[in-house]
């Protein structure tokens, strides 16, 4: 079930007056608590702000000082989660329960440093490997059922190995491997925890057998009940670690399966860059064999859907000032599906806030906009002709663009009909080029909360109709395409989100965090009412 | 927007709630699967279980899985007992339904009950064709009975800790009131199953005040037995069976042959024709494993979907 964000948001800020206070031992022991579930909910600037205010009451508590150091790491402040949790790992006793831990969190520290780093083989790069190696090496020799060290000691000596680099020339990866295969198996069935599969696949991958870690993966991969922290934390440590898609044509369709799967599941997301939306798009099918193996008799079908979103996501595009950087998503249309004519015109929506006549609400003017359609190439930079029909900001917040040369070799996004029924687990997905990270396509699960349709919607504004859906992590970016779960058709054009404080529809008190799109019926109706926006 | 209504059929079901998720989840399962949330589809569900029994049954898998292993999953949840009758006409009318599912006596069925024999596969009555043993098939035919019986002759009943109430008398009510739901524009389409398919008939061929529909579709339906036709007099007859009044686009019929609930006259064209033609679309499926009566089984055929795509025009 999806933590409930704004509940949580309430609870930490409660926690943090009675900590900064004179909060009682109960509520300081509650507080802890609560720093472990906003890391369950990968809340990590509260978490860390929580963690911080403990820390001042309570210096010595070394579970919130490793939580404290987590949260860092998880906010790309690494170097400074090393200053505080090597102090940790030496003053703690090696039988404390948090030394493991804060052992751990130091090796996926140094991790961190040589996975982030462009260039592999510089000198910062070896130095991290080189780390990392040796704090996941001391504990699993110490003690060989600490396998979740040992897996990761495993993954980074294999890719050292591969990088030609001669760190621990003792130690034999196979051998690492067979060692961790061989703990996991002691492990009675009735004590085997939500990681011991995971950990099983890739210590499978360390010896090569592929069918093994497809074993492994299918007993939780392809579970109802997964969560998708589990499968993203596998997808993570197989790519970003193992480099499985450099290795064969096998390990490519593994990770793409994986994707598919973690996208599926309540939470997922999944970024792409432009290049390996390229090639996930080009790569042939895997074998039923292999879909069947990981995802269960539901592979084909996962793998069509999977397949059908990366398609929708090549009619997606970035839109560019001109000598400038991103500036929002937009997406193709037919002009029939609208009701415009010429029926097969192809054109561009976006929001009012990005492209708009007057350069209104930090937008640009058409003439300075640039639109790249990433996932076909790269390269080719398509200007605007003129602006076909816009709403402003406090209704629609859209503009339809027609661009200068016809768009006639790509397949633009088919519109919903209807909105998604409001029902337990309603979701719908957004694909567009979420903020920071210009290099990435991001493909994210949402859980739809709310909207003004039929049946029992009552818009607020005359003529539009609003969509409320909630991502795990930041808000998509504006423009973007609102799909419904299974069909990828758009039922919104996305255009506010992610924060606190959005008021809730239909005349609901109260407010929660959330995304808002406006409906795609609603704009077409707007477009063809007399008193529409141009 | 498109609307369906649902209706169950015998045995104890999952709560109303739990029921409605698994029928529109299914629907979105099958090799051409039906995403009625993301058409715009809403739908509502005439749930008459608590009427019969006393909770509902909280074992959710029996209804959404494959395996044939529970009376859950084969329709039979619910301690039954076996129906008395209080009539003649109800006595005739148990004697001729039971022959229908069972040519062995009582004894007989005890008999392979204690020694686990195979279930007599030359006998000629439905449950015989299928594969599974007495002790799962005769508390279903307990169930089938009594709640047919229940319906058909409207007895007062009290499931334990609830007031009697009259059966068919509460099932219509509801199941007009479902029909009645002010904010449905339409397509509007029933889709019946089982039991289901008998009441959804009774009510737009026979219940004053009923609301019309678009269309109509039936699963596994026993309104092709002569013994159930017999208690829907007045209102059936063979020429004018068609519920034109109610129904005004199409009723589709899906059947399987080797379901034992309609196996025996699973065809409804030459039994309810409008103006003397014949106008139900009767379309035979294959479902999987030894139950073939399955509503979840028959609501994953693509044949379903595509009859609901047609009669709510998505």
């Amino acid at each position: 079930m999806a933590p409930d964000h704004d509940a949580l948001h309430a609870r930490c800020e409660q926690a943090l007056a009675h900590v900064r206070g004179i909060g009682t031992e109960a509520e300081l022991a509650q507080a802890g608590d609560l720093v472990l579930e906003l890391r369950n909910a990968r809340q990590y600037p509260e978490m860390a702000r929580l963690a911080e205010a403990i820390s001042r009451r309570l210096p010595g508590d070394a579970r919130n000082r490793r939580l404290y150091g987590q949260a860092l790491i998880e906010q790309g402040l690494v170097t400074a989660a090393i200053d505080m949790l090597k102090p940790l790992a030496r003053r703690l006793p090696h039988d404390h329960p948090e030394h493991a831990e804060a052992v751990g969190l130091l090796g996926r520290a140094h991790k961190q440093i040589f996975l982030d780093a462009g260039d592999k083989t510089t000198d910062a790069a070896r130095e991290a490997l080189k780390q990392a190696i040796a704090v996941y090496r001391k504990p699993f020799e110490e003690d060989p059922g600490k396998t979740w060290h040992g897996v990761n000691l495993l993954a980074l000596l294999t890719r050292a190995r591969r990088l030609g680099l001669k760190i621990a020339p003792d130690l034999e990866p196979g051998e690492v491997a067979a060692r961790v295969i061989q703990q996991l198996d002691a492990v009675p069935p009735q004590r085997r925890d939500e990681w011991h599969l995971p950990t099983l696949a890739e210590a499978s991958l360390g010896l090569g057998d592929w069918a093994r870690v497809e074993a492994a993966l299918k007993s939780y991969v392809a579970d109802d009940k997964t969560q998708a922290f589990l499968i993203a934390s596998t997808l993570r440590q197989f790519t970003a670690v193992w480099d499985i898609e450099s290795i064969d044509a096998r390990g490519r369709s593994l990770a793409d399966i994986l994707r598919a799967r973690l996208l599926q599941l309540s939470q997922g997301e999944v970024q792409l860059t432009p290049s390996m939306l390229q090639q996930a798009r080009q790569q042939a099918d895997p074998p039923a064999g292999q879909l069947e193996a990981v995802l269960g008799d539901c592979g084909t079908n996962t793998w069509n859907w999977w397949k059908t979103g990366l398609e929708r996501a090549s009619a997606v595009c970035s839109v560019r000032a001109r000598l400038g950087g991103r500036v929002g998503t937009g997406w193709l249309v037919q002009a029939a599906s609208l009701g415009l004519t010429p029926g097969d015109e192809r054109l561009v929506m976006t929001n009012h806030h990005v492209v708009n006549a007057n350069g209104e609400n930090k937008g640009i003017q058409p003439d300075a906009a640039e639109l790249v359609f990433e996932a076909i190439d790269a390269g080719k930079v398509y200007t605007v002709k003129e602006i076909v029909w816009s709403s402003p900001v406090e209704r629609h917040d859209c503009t339809l663009l027609r661009l200068n040369e016809p768009l006639t070799d790509m397949v633009p996004l088919p519109l919903a009909k209807h909105l998604p029924v409001l029902e337990q687990q309603a979701r719908v997905y957004v694909i567009g080029h979420p903020g920071g990270r210009d290099l990435a396509f991001s493909l994210q699960d949402n859980e739809l909360l709310d909207h003004e349709g039929p049946p029992q919607g009552k818009p607020q504004i005359p003529g539009v109709c609003r969509v409320h859906y909630r991502a795990p992590t930041e808000g998509g970016s504006s423009g973007s395409p609102v799909f419904n779960g299974n069909l990828w058709e758009v039922v919104a054009l996305h255009h506010m989100g992610g924060k606190l404080g959005m008021p809730r529809l239909n005349g609901q008190p109260g407010t929660y965090a959330a995304n808002e799109g406006i409906a795609l019926q609603s704009i077409v109706e707007a477009m063809h009412s007399p008193s529409g926006c141009k | 927007m498109p609307h369906i209504t649902f209706i169950h059929g015998i045995g104890n079901k999952p709560s109303e709630t739990d029921l409605h998720s698994i029928w529109r989840h299914a629907l979105g399962e099958g090799s051409d699967p039906l995403y009625l949330g993301d058409l715009g589809v809403t739908s509502s569900f005439v749930y008459w279980a608590d009427l019969l029994y006393e909770k509902p049954d909280d074992d959710l898998s029996a209804y959404e899985g494959l395996l044939e292993n529970t009376q859950a999953a084969i329709d039979a949840s619910g301690e039954v007992a076996w129906p008395v009758a209080r009539t003649p006409a109800e006595a005739a009318f148990l004697d001729a339904m039971r022959q229908r599912l069972t040519s062995l006596k009582d004894e007989e069925i005890d008999h392979a009950l204690q020694s686990q024999m195979p279930t007599g596969m030359e006998a000629v009555g439905a449950l015989e064709r299928v594969p599974l043993p007495w002790c799962l098939k005769k508390p279903l035919m307990a169930v089938l009975l009594r709640d047919a019986h229940h319906y058909l002759f409207d007895v007062r009943f009290a499931p334990p800790g609830k007031p009697a109430l009259p059966i068919q008398g509460t099932i219509r009510q509801r199941f007009v009131q479902k029909l009645n739901q002010p904010d449905i524009v339409g397509p509007h389409v029933v889709v019946s199953h089982s039991m289901g398919t008998i009441i959804a008939y009774d009510c737009l061929k026979r219940v004053p005040g009923c609301p019309a529909v678009d269309g109509l579709i039936t699963l596994g339906c026993p309104l092709g037995l002569d013994e159930v036709q017999d208690q829907l007099k007045p209102g059936w007859s063979r020429s004018e069976g068609f519920p034109s009044l109610r129904v005004r686009d199409r009723w589709f019929n899906l059947f399987d042959r080797l379901d034992p609930v309609c196996g025996f006259d699973p065809e409804l064209a030459n039994d309810y024709r409008k103006a003397g033609t014949n106008s139900v679309i009767d379309e035979a499926v294959g479902n999987p494993g030894a139950w073939r009566h399955s509503a979840t089984k028959y609501l994953r055929q693509p044949a379903v979907a595509q009859a609901l795509r047609t009669l709510l025009q998505v």
